[in-house]
This record gives C-alpha cells, sequence and structure tokens, in this order.
C-alpha cells in the first residue's frame, strides 16, 4: 500500500514536471500537424475566404494532378540520386580520412566548410560556377577538350535536375563523410590487424572486415540523408524556380507555390500530409531493412 | 580609411582623443537612453493616431524613411511607423508577407505597397479598403487612365497610384550605327538587326528572360500583345492564350533561341539579373528589361556600355503595335485599418505632386501623375524618364482576375513547357485548359 502510494505520488510528481515539455511540444509540433492535416479535408482559399469541409476531395483531386505526380517523381529521382552520390563519395572520403597522414586534422576540419555554408549561398555561388554562358565550369571543361559548345546547366530539361544534384552533394557529402568516419572508428584496430595477419589484402579487409561491421552506420546514416533529401527546397528555389518546363519542380517548391502564391491553404495541405506520408514510407522501409539485416536488440 | 589610421597614429594626443571619442560616446548612449524615456510612445498615442507603413525595398531604405520623417514632422495629427518589406526582385516574399499581416486582420499594416498583379487578389480577399469615398473620379484624372484601371477591381477603386514601371528595349547605339540599322520597330527588323550585329564580343543578339518565374508571364505579354493578341480577354473570363496571335508570338520567343539563334537557351533559367549581367558587359545587340537597367548601364565602375545604350518601346509584328508589361507598385490601406484617416492623410501625402517628384528623383520610381510626369523639373533630374512616356502609355496589364496567382503558374509551367520542347501549341493549349478551369473555379 504504501509502496503504490508513493510511486503514484511520483508519477504525479514526474508527471507534472513534464508538462510544460509536453506543453511545447504540442503547441509547436503536435498542433501544427493536427492543423496542416484539419486543413487538408477542407476547401480554404483566402481570397475568395471559402471555409468548407469537403472531405477527401484535396487528395481525390491530387490523384489526377499531373503536376503533383511530376514533382513527386522529381523528388525521388533527386533523393535516390543524390543520397547515393553522398553515400559512396562520402564512404571514400572517410576511408581516406581514416588513415593517417600529415595535415590529417587540417583536413578533417577544412572538410566541414560545404556543409557550414549556408543553402542560399551555396545556390547562389553554384549559379555563377553552372552559368552556361560565363560560368567556370563551362570554361574549365572546354579548355580541357571535355566539351566543344558550352552546355546549358540550368536551362535545360536534361540537365537542371542534375545540375542541383552536383550541387547537393558538393554540399552534403562531407557530412556524410564525417559520420561514416565516426562509424570507422568504433571497429576495432584488432580486427584489421589479424586479418592482415591471415594474409587479407587492402581490399578484402575493407569487402569483409570494415564495411559489414560498418553497415548500421551507414544505413542509418543513409536514412537520415535520404529524409532530408526528400524536402529538399533552397537549391530548386533559388536556382531554377522549378523550370525549366517543371523538370526540377520538387514536392516542397511546388507546395509553397500553392500554398503562399495561390493561397490554396487546402489543396497545399493534402499536398504536405502526401510528403509527410511519403516520408513515412521511406523511413519504416529503412527502419524494417535495418531491423532484419541487423538484430541490434533494445 | 588608409589616411585616418595614418593620421591617428602620427598625431601626438590621440590617446586623449580616444578618451574624448569615448567620453563623448558616452555622453550620446546616455542621451539616447534618457530620449528614450523621456519621449515615450505612449504620448503620441493620447494625441496622436498611431500607424504603420509597410513597402517593398526600394533602393535606400533611408529614402523612405526621409519620406516619412518629412511627414511626421509636418503635422501633429499622425504617426507613422515603417516596416520595410524585401526588395521587388523578391516578389514572392513580399506577397507572402503582406498575406500574413492582412490576413491577421490586425489593422497593420495600416498602409501598404502592392505589385500591381496583386489588387484583383487582395480585394477579392477582403483586405484592401476601397478608395472611392475618399478619392474622387475627378481625383483620379490626374493619373494616367491605364493606372488607374489597374487599382480598380471590379468598378471599384481598391489601390491608389504610386509609380509605374514597364518592360522596353534596350539597344546598343554603337552596334546599330555600326551596321548601319535604324532601332528596330518589328521584330522582324530586330531579329536582322541582331543577327548582323552579333560577332567577336558580342555573344548575343537579343536577351529576354524564360525563366520559369513571374519574370516569364511579363516577356509573355509583351510578346503576345505586341502581335494583338493576349492572355484573358477584357472580361477576365475568355481565355486567349490559344489564339492564333499567341501561338504566333510564342513561336518567335522559341524561334529566337531555335531558329535564328539570336538568343542563347540560357535564357530559360535567366530572370532579369542574369540577362542584365552580359549586356551591361557589352556581350549583346538587344535586351528586354525594365528601367531600372538604364542606370546600371551607365555606370562607370560596372559597365562596359557606358552611353552606348539606347531605349525603345518593345518591337511588334508587323502592323500590330508595341505592348509592355505593366508593373509598378501601388498604394493598398488595410481594410482592418484602426485609423482610416489617419492612413488616407498619409497615402494624400504619398501621392502629392512634390512627394511624387520626390520619389522620381531620388529613388528613380516613375511618376504615375501625368503633370509630374511632363513636369520641367523632372526633365531635368531625369531626362531619361521622361523619354520613356510612350513606353509606359503603351504598356498593358498582365491578366486582371482575382485568381492571377493560379493563373500565373500555370501560364510559367507551360510557357517554359512550350519553349523547352517546341510544342507550342500543345502546350497553350493545355494551359489554356487549365485556365479555363480555374475560372470556372
Amino acid at each position: 500500500m504504501d509502496a503504490i502510494a508513493r510511486f503514484w505520488g511520483v508519477g504525479r510528481a514526474a508527471a507534472l514536471m513534464l508538462l510544460p515539455a509536453m506543453a511545447a511540444l504540442a503547441t509547436v509540433s503536435v498542433y501544427p500537424v493536427i492543423e496542416g492535416l484539419w486543413l487538408s479535408f477542407r476547401n480554404t482559399s483566402l481570397i475568395f475566404r471559402t471555409d468548407k469541409f469537403i472531405g477527401l476531395g484535396n487528395y481525390i483531386a491530387l490523384m489526377g494532378n499531373d503536376k503533383f505526380w511530376n514533382a513527386w517523381r522529381n523528388t525521388i529521382e533527386f533523393t535516390v540520386l543524390s543520397t547515393a552520390l553522398e553515400t559512396a563519395l562520402g564512404l571514400g572520403m572517410a576511408l581516406v580520412l581514416y588513415e593517417a597522414f600529415a595535415g590529417r586534422g587540417v583536413v578533417r576540419a577544412a572538410m566541414l566548410i560545404p556543409w557550414a555554408i549556408p543553402t542560399v549561398v551555396t545556390s547562389k555561388m553554384f549559379g555563377w560556377l553552372f552559368d552556361g554562358q560565363n560560368g567556370i565550369v563551362n570554361y574549365l571543361l572546354r579548355a580541357a577538350g571535355v566539351i566543344q559548345d558550352n552546355i546549358n546547366w540550368y536551362g535545360s530539361t536534361d540537365h537542371a535536375l542534375l545540375t542541383i544534384v552536383i550541387a547537393d552533394v558538393w554540399k552534403t557529402t562531407p557530412f556524410m563523410a564525417l559520420l561514416l568516419l565516426a562509424g570507422l572508428q568504433t571497429i576495432p584496430h584488432s580486427l584489421a590487424e589479424a586479418s592482415t595477419i591471415d594474409g587479407a589484402n587492402a581490399w578484402q579487409r575493407f569487402w569483409m572486415i570494415r564495411l559489414p561491421l560498418l553497415l548500421p552506420t551507414l544505413l542509418i546514416a543513409a536514412m537520415f540523408r535520404t529524409l532530408d533529401a526528400f524536402r529538399i527546397f533552397d537549391l530548386v528555389y533559388v536556382l531554377t524556380g522549378g523550370g525549366p518546363a517543371d523538370s526540377t519542380e520538387v514536392l516542397s517548391t511546388l507546395t509553397y507555390k500553392t500554398m503562399f502564391s495561390t493561397l490554396q491553404f487546402g489543396v497545399g495541405s493534402a499536398m504536405s500530409t502526401a510528403m509527410f506520408a511519403t516520408e513515412i514510407v521511406i523511413a519504416i522501409g529503412f527502419a524494417v531493412f535495418i531491423g532484419r539485416r541487423l538484430p541490434m536488440g533494445g | 580609411m588608409d589616411k585616418q589610421i595614418k593620421g591617428g597614429a602620427n598625431t601626438p594626443g590621440s590617446g586623449l582623443r580616444r578618451r574624448d571619442f569615448l567620453a563623448g560616446s558616452a555622453a550620446v548612449a546616455g542621451a539616447a537612453a534618457t530620449g528614450a524615456f523621456t519621449l515615450p510612445k505612449r504620448v503620441y498615442a493620447a494625441s496622436k493616431a498611431e500607424i504603420t507603413f509597410a513597402s517593398a525595398k526600394f533602393f535606400a531604405k533611408d529614402s523612405m524613411n526621409e519620406v516619412i520623417d518629412k511627414y511626421n514632422s509636418s503635422q501633429s495629427a499622425v504617426h507613422v511607423t515603417y516596416t520595410e518589406l524585401p526588395p521587388p526582385s523578391s516578389s514572392t516574399e513580399v506577397h507572402q508577407q503582406l498575406v500574413q499581416m492582412l490576413a491577421s486582420k490586425s489593422g497593420s499594416p495600416d498602409v501598404f505597397t502592392q505589385d500591381i498583379v496583386w489588387i484583383a487578389e487582395f480585394a477579392e480577399a477582403g483586405w484592401a479598403l476601397p478608395l472611392a469615398q475618399y478619392f474622387s473620379a475627378d481625383d483620379m484624372k490626374a493619373y494616367f487612365p491605364g493606372i488607374v484601371q489597374g487599382c480598380t477591381w471590379n468598378g471599384a477603386l481598391t489601390a491608389h497610384p504610386w509609380f509605374v514601371d514597364s518592360g522596353m528595349l534596350f539597344y546598343r547605339k554603337d552596334i546599330l550605327d555600326k551596321i548601319g540599322a535604324k532601332v528596330p520597330e518589328t521584330w522582324d527588323d530586330l531579329v536582322a538587326a541582331a543577327m548582323k550585329g552579333m560577332g567577336g564580343d558580342t555573344k548575343f543578339g537579343m536577351l529576354w528572360q524564360g525563366k520559369q518565374a513571374e519574370v516569364l508571364v511579363c516577356d509573355l505579354v509583351s510578346f503576345v500583345g505586341s502581335n494583338g493578341g493576349s492572355i484573358l480577354a477584357p472580361d477576365g473570363k475568355t481565355v486567349k492564350i490559344a489564339d492564333p496571335e499567341a501561338i504566333a508570338a510564342v513561336q518567335l520567343m522559341y524561334d529566337t533561341i531555335n531558329k535564328h539563334k539570336i538568343t542563347p537557351a540560357d535564357v530559360l533559367s535567366w530572370d532579369e539579373e542574369p540577362s542584365r549581367r552580359p549586356f551591361v558587359a557589352g556581350q549583346s545587340v538587344f535586351l528586354r528589361n525594365w528601367s531600372y537597367t538604364w542606370a546600371t548601364a551607365q555606370d562607370k565602375s560596372t559597365s562596359q556600355v557606358v552611353d552606348k545604350v539606347g531605349v525603345a518601346p518593345l518591337p511588334h509584328f508587323a502592323g500590330k503595335s508595341s505592348a509592355a508589361c505593366l508593373g509598378g507598385y501601388q498604394f493598398g490601406v488595410n481594410a482592418a485599418s484602426k485609423e482610416k484617416d489617419a492612413a488616407i492623410d498619409f497615402l494624400k501625402y504619398l501621392s502629392t505632386p512634390e512627394t511624387q517628384l520626390h520619389f522620381a528623383v531620388t529613388q528613380g520610381l516613375a511618376p504615375t501623375r501625368q503633370e509630374v510626369f511632363d513636369s520641367a523639373d523632372l526633365g531635368k533630374a531625369n531626362p531619361f524618364m521622361q523619354s520613356l512616356k510612350s513606353v509606359f502609355v503603351g504598356a498593358l496589364p498582365r491578366p486582371v482576375t482575382p485568381q492571377y496567382p493560379q493563373v500565373s503558374l500555370v501560364l510559367q509551367s507551360q510557357v517554359s513547357k512550350a519553349l523547352s520542347s517546341g510544342d507550342i501549341e500543345g502546350s497553350l493549349k493545355a494551359a489554356k485548359d487549365q485556365i479555363d478551369q480555374i475560372l470556372a473555379g
């Protein structure tokens, strides 16, 4: 009896102390999500002062909306390409930085610079670098004899999304490299040493020892990166505005335009909810995969 | 900078000076602090109407503050506080911030400035105060009729003219002289002159803006209008973007890139600045842009074409007349304002001939009052602006409808598709279908 009463008292005190944090979370996180969901079931337009419940109307309209699916496809394409490149390059960089060489500390620190630059600044910078007429990238490629004519990086539907992927890879690979470097450092040296004594070469050491042990870190880093890449906004918004011909329109930019240019809050909320749903599917996919491959316990 | 540092180090009494300086700045800080305490804003509230004014940032902020300070000290009934919004080049952000403030119905800002294309939208949403009871039809006769029409929605005056701008043709006088060409009046003339004038450092014949953004609609209006076409009929309901005139005009935009090769395909990702820079660097014969280009072309520190640039109305199709896209910001009064009379009083001050002249001379914003535009004062201060009258008078508004933002997004996407793919008729027909659907709403 005494114990239960005491526990109840402690529980109440704990609940009371948690209350401010819960209230804060509810206001800034739970409420907006629910409000967004609620709006997605309504026909809300600020301009025409309409606001009525239409059930799944916005979602049904979205199903037949080519622009939405085009943006959805572009977002997936961007996410897959950029995450794959960033993971592969990041792994390479991490392996190099793991080895001891003179000036390693400086290189490790310097590597973070691209990641630390605000994305809008990166966007402007890449706008200049990849300018189709007076940009230095075309100049260098021409000087090296790789291309004859200037490449129209942003103005052509063939390259625009790819150029944005390049900018994102430049910016985010160092971050991936650091995450993976941290993972590498947790692998005991003795394993690599033992395999060397057993006669394993460098490739075998990487493929049979380090990579399998790095896999949990790799998968979790890739999941974070995928979810983050899926929300791509600033690079597209600054560099191309979604063009040319919608070839770089992604879900975030389309949602932003629908909500804040045309003030159709209902449709816009349905779009962002659909985006949210896709992200959850991606996250669950990763979680299941990680859980299957690596029974981590807990 | 250098001189000051040297002077400080060589002067024997520099240490003392620094102490003086420190003492002085302490005194200033103290004065500022007491000033803040002895002049609280509540004192105004008892006797003065407090209103706020939100405007997109045009050039120097001080210039706008100067006007507001002058108003604040010129009378004792109203006190205005200024809220600065992003510059017009970030018009989506300006729009977003205005919408957030107006939709909250808090009454602030009392007076605001708006892009001419938002007027119908803000009026339909009930955010803009109808102004007919404060300004009579006779009052409005002082302004250019086109701009007054642009400030009117559904027969009601819901905005007040501030300044006018429009797209225009910038050309290289030296190149036209060299090839013996006249300033082009038709697009055929322009294509011929551009092809002849290109070569060497002059890599391009004609630059315009094709980025999938609002500016593409502005360029579209000029091309389509110069062939006697339009996006919407004056009734605001009939969509004319897939009519033969419009198709031929967009075909011409496509041809400048792919057939005549006077325009680089890069314009499909260029808005105003990326297209202006090559022109002032001397790389192009012609450029379509807004009036601000003029001042930047005359700036010796960045421009290679000082004194080599001329301005004319944009060309037109044979037998049709020139059209430019009407732009500029106009005033509005918040319908939820708690100090409407004060807001109107301030608005009247902003629109006096003297203030309009001040904006024209210090900020390069072209007056909407006809007498100010024609005045000798303006002629002396800015003869270039006065020479633009024919351009401004021929300027066409973008489609006037409260659904403009939606219509604009469709046009941006479909015209960008037409220009990228070459399937002009198909893309414009798709645009018409989508706009029909929006207007049926």
